[in-house]
């Protein structure tokens, strides 16, 4: 501990005693290796966030409030973080603060009628949408998985995943909200700031969105967000997941009126074509190229140790020598999966229809052995409730996405192969898992409705081995350059946080992330918001996740 | 195995925090959606598996030292394993649960480990027993009960009564009875007596592996003189000590919890139940009989790579994941009880909450004990039933001081209490 007793007794007298602690071993889980998924600066070797001064765990928005004030009298930085699944929620400089949001963690309140929630941080997607299922409503699950904070997703980072298509992503979903900006006032905004409750984001009330997330979100670097309510949507099945199997092969079984397909396409523009097509005809409650995240090669034979207790990661190269299981991988190269619901009978009927009509007219086909009725049960149980996305790390503890981008469904398919093969090559080397090449995955619809996918190649590595580790790098840095001299527009996701954190875990450089920033497509953003934290973080208590550039 | 031998995985655990959830494809409420008692109640990060793969890590590159807090996050887990089930949902590569165990160890061996169990641990080596109890009166709990002892007569199906049930005079009644009901079916069953030792199931999971090393070498040496082929245990510590833990030095007996015996026996219909009990009931798993409670696999092999960077062992290793723990033959006794209608809580099987005895935490942390059983005792309640069944002595006693201290008047029972009544 760096501050003085004062201020620790300060901060003690806030939460209580049992909240608070700057001992070396709590504060030892508190700090994150830059070898297992960075997200998009590393992955560096034996490299950790560094260690905070203290970490407290507020019960309340008054005690936050406290807590920020206290920071703003003494000039100390501090981090949020609710559910802290990567680098983004741990400290980025000595000396901060680490808030752990985990005991405000209330469901405050299910509108059914006007179907929304009023959450607080340390809500996650699991037990949210339990707890919506059971008044016939749902919620989306980002991307990284239902152990994530509903809220953080929402107010902090992208809140992208396979739920887009119907539900939008949590960015979308996200409605009034209880800001505690980084001076320590409260701030409420949409609907809620003008006293009429919370169902709306953007007004009666100030609209503030844009401000307190900034580029791609804050990152806990701009206050803390306290409560907010976050849009539901239908959800016509029981009001609980009937689950049955041997763990891990947990699979649900849902009437009719559900289906989870794996579709497959005999080129890359047939595949973009039916997403399209699925777009336009409005059909589908969620998409998602998910178990391509295992690699093209690995991908079936891993579906059969996942859905067979018996079997583990030692089975896989028997399983891959199995002739079915060969076929079955030739045919679901160019794959996605698709979840149909309908609302009522006619509805599934119609939307069945339909998308039997999308695959005769691009020539794709329905993947047969993914409709065994315990395959088709695991990955619809999968897809729903995202409660297996760990399996990014399955291989050897350590991933990361490469060659990603949020972009027309023909744009990323154009460069998916070439990626798979720069891929691939590198695999041959030995630093990552030989998985084929393509590991692409991510959203069939980016965003709410369609119209765009989200791509990342998945990267799979030892993250106790530093060759694998080290040599991981090595091929970001070749994905980034390969990316620049084609022109793809996207390139450099590998680095995307590398003007907040630097390779030693610690904040960018000045000069740097000036560079950076200078770099990008309209460096005019982060000017802006540069404006706009000096108005709301003037005593600059955040980290730079919230990015600025100077005039 | 040395906590050194946990460095890769404390880098190869992600931090995901899974390990405080029960799997998420079973969450059906927000009240019940946690697993870990440890982390559910004090909060910090420390006090899950993802924190105490931290602290090894620290431990081992010299960056901690064996600190007061150290001793409480170690062993504040009760080692009941839920962390386990939840971690291998998605991953083959980590043993959270060995993990902590070691790190048990390890504090121990290095002269760490806490004074509550130490006096427990003293009075074991003298008397042979986690009671504070003298191992004279170790055999009172079978008195006019008729049944062989060992130094009498010769019989193949031993009746391990274990420490709990030996001197806890409210619960011993449930040893009886299931002597007397095997007996009755016809199983030539004997016990030890006096002479019966613990199976040092306790002592290993508060740390103590020197202790289960010299119990388990006397156990199966006693065993061996008696001509004991099956061992019958109506307690889940003891059962996980004989299946899972005994194979390690050399025992070979049949290891059979009670309700195993007894669903085998109506099985051939060498058991009736016949009178109506009309309750309604929830049934509690213990973790030693349920998610640790699968078959014991030898295994000795070493880490590889295939396709590059895939960490797999060579032999295939065993993988123990709760998927294969002892779930349904209690639920079918209870079922097979005329009037018995059982309802389940929300966490059940192999993700269970742990009844809060587990890894010597009621012996060093009695109010963090207590709560977690009155967690669990509110989870029965909100399920309607009327009583709490469970397999094993150790759960309902930390059931029915839970259920005492909040005044409520939720029943306790052991499932060969309900099974008893029926014959």
């Amino acid at each position: 501990m760096t501050f003085n007793k004062d201020i620790y007794r300060a901060l003690e007298d806030i939460v209580g005693s049992a909240n608070i602690s700057d001992d070396p071993a709590v504060l030892d889980s508190y700090i994150y290796s830059l070898a297992h998924t960075a997200i998009h600066i590393g992955p560096f070797y034996n490299t950790f966030t560094p260690q905070g001064a203290a970490v407290l765990m507020p019960g309340n928005t008054e005690e936050v409030q406290a807590i920020v004030k206290l920071c703003n009298k003494y000039k100390i930085k501090y981090k949020a973080s609710s559910t802290f699944w990567s680098a983004q929620g741990y400290p980025s400089e000595d000396n901060t603060i680490q808030l752990d949001m985990r005991r405000m963690d209330r469901i405050l309140e299910i509108d059914e009628k006007n179907m929304f929630a009023v959450i607080e941080p340390g809500v996650i997607a699991a037990t949210l949408q339990a707890e919506a299922m059971q008044v016939g409503l749902n919620t989306h699950i980002p991307g990284s998985g239902c152990s994530c904070s509903v809220l953080a997703s929402a107010t902090s980072y992208l809140g992208s995943g396979p739920g887009n298509l119907y539900g939008g992503w949590y960015y979308e979903n996200l409605l009034g909200v209880e800001w505690v900006i980084p001076t320590g006032e409260i701030f409420k905004t949409g609907s809620l700031g003008s006293g009429c409750g919370w169902f709306c984001g953007e007004g009666p009330g100030p609209s503030m969105k844009g401000v307190f997330r900034g580029f791609l979100g804050a990152k806990g670097s701009m206050g803390v967000f306290t409560k907010c309510a976050i849009k539901l949507f239908a959800w016509p099945g029981p009001k609980s997941l009937p689950v049955k199997g041997i763990v891990p092969a947990y699979r649900t079984t849902l009437p009719d009126n559900f289906k989870a397909y794996t579709v497959a396409f005999p080129s890359w523009k047939a595949w973009a074509d039916a997403a399209y097509s699925i777009w336009d005809a409005g059909i589908g409650y969620l998409a998602h190229r998910q178990f391509n995240m295992f690699g093209r090669d690995l991908k079936y034979a891993m579906v059969k140790i996942l859905t067979d207790p018996t079997k583990t990661l030692g089975d896989l190269e028997e399983i891959l020598e199995d002739p079915e299981v060969q076929k079955v991988t030739e045919e679901s190269k160019r794959d996605f999966q698709i979840i149909l619901v309908g609302m009522t009978k006619r509805d599934i009927e119609w939307q069945e229809k339909a998308f039997d009509e999308i695959l005769n007219k691009t020539g794709g086909w329905k993947v047969e052995a993914m409709n065994d009725p315990d395959v088709h049960d695991w990955a619809l149980l999968y897809l729903l409730r995202l409660g297996h996305k760990n399996l990014n790390l399955v291989f050897g503890g350590g991933y990361d996405g490469a060659f990603g981008f949020l972009l027309p469904a023909d744009y990323g398919a154009s460069h998916a192969e070439e990626a798979g093969e720069f891929k691939k090559e590198w695999e041959k080397r030995g630093a990552m898992v030989e998985a084929g090449g393509d590991c692409m995955m991510g959203p069939i619809g980016g965003q709410g409705g369609g119209g765009t996918c989200l791509w990342e190649n998945f990267t799979c590595f030892d993250s106790h081995d530093k060759e694998s580790t080290e040599g991981t790098l090595e091929f970001f840095d070749a994905c980034t350059k390969l990316s620049k001299e084609k022109g793809w527009v996207g390139a450099g996701m590998e680095k995307w946080n590398s003007a907040a954190r630097g390779s030693d875990g610690r904040t960018t450089p000045k000069e740097e992330r000036d560079r950076i920033h200078r770099s990008a497509p309209q460096p005019s953003v982060y000017r802006y918001q540069r404006k706009i934290k000096e108005v709301f973080n003037p005593n600059d208590c955040g980290d730079e996740y919230f990015e600025t550039l100077d005039d | 195995m040395a906590l050194e031998n946990f460095l890769a995985e404390t880098d190869r655990c992600s931090q995901c925090s899974y390990c405080k959830w029960i799997p998420f494809d079973h969450i059906k409420s927000w009240r019940f959606a946690k697993n870990c008692p440890s982390v559910t109640y004090n909060n910090f990060n420390s006090y899950s598996a993802r924190g105490r793969y931290a602290v090894t890590r620290s431990l081992l590159k010299g960056q901690s030292g064996y600190t007061d807090t150290v001793e409480h996050i170690v062993f504040s887990c009760m080692a009941c394993g839920s962390c386990d089930v939840s971690c291998k949902v998605c991953r083959y590569n980590l043993e959270p649960l060995d993990m902590v165990r070691e790190l048990k160890f390890k504090m121990v061996e290095d002269g760490h480990g806490i004074e509550a169990h130490k006096k427990m641990i003293s009075v074991l080596v003298k008397e042979h027993n986690t009671m504070m109890q003298p191992k004279s009166k170790r055999g009172e709990w079978a008195d006019n009960l008729d049944v062989p002892r060992v130094s009498s007569e010769k019989f193949e199906v031993l009746f391990h009564a274990g420490c709990r049930f030996s001197y806890d005079k409210v619960l011993q009644n449930s040893a009886r009875s299931a002597v007397t009901m095997l007996k009755n079916a016809g199983v030539n069953i004997g016990i030890m007596g006096e002479r019966e030792m613990c199976c040092g199931g306790r002592a290993y999971s508060m740390g103590y592996r020197d202790e289960l090393d010299r119990l388990a070498k006397s156990n199966i040496n006693a065993c061996s003189k008696a001509g004991i082929r099956t061992i019958v245990a109506s307690c889940a510590d003891c059962y996980h000590a004989f299946k899972r833990l005994y194979p390690q030095f050399g025992s070979q007996v049949e290891v059979l919890h009670t309700t195993e015996f007894i669903h085998r026996l109506i099985k051939e219909e060498k058991l009736k139940f016949r009178t109506g009990m009309p309750i309604t009931v929830t049934y509690h798993d213990p973790c030693h009989l349920g998610r640790q409670g699968e078959p014991y696999v030898p295994w000795q092999g070493v880490e590889k790579k295939i396709k590059k960077q895939i960490i797999v062992y060579e032999p295939r290793r065993p993988r123990y994941n709760g998927a294969w723990g002892v779930y349904d033959q209690p639920r079918e006794i209870l079922k097979a009880i005329p009037g018995v209608q059982l309802v389940e809580m929300q966490r059940i099987r192999e993700y269970s909450w742990c009844c809060g005895a587990g890894g010597g935490v009621r012996e060093a942390y009695p109010e963090y004990s207590n709560w977690t059983a009155v967690e669990r005792i509110e989870e029965a309640k909100s399920t309607g039933a009327e009583a709490i069944i469970s397999a094993c002595p150790w759960c309902e006693r930390n059931f029915m001081d839970a259920v005492s201290g909040m005044g409520d008047s939720m029943k306790v029972y052991d499932i060969i209490d309900l099974a008893r009544k029926a014959v």
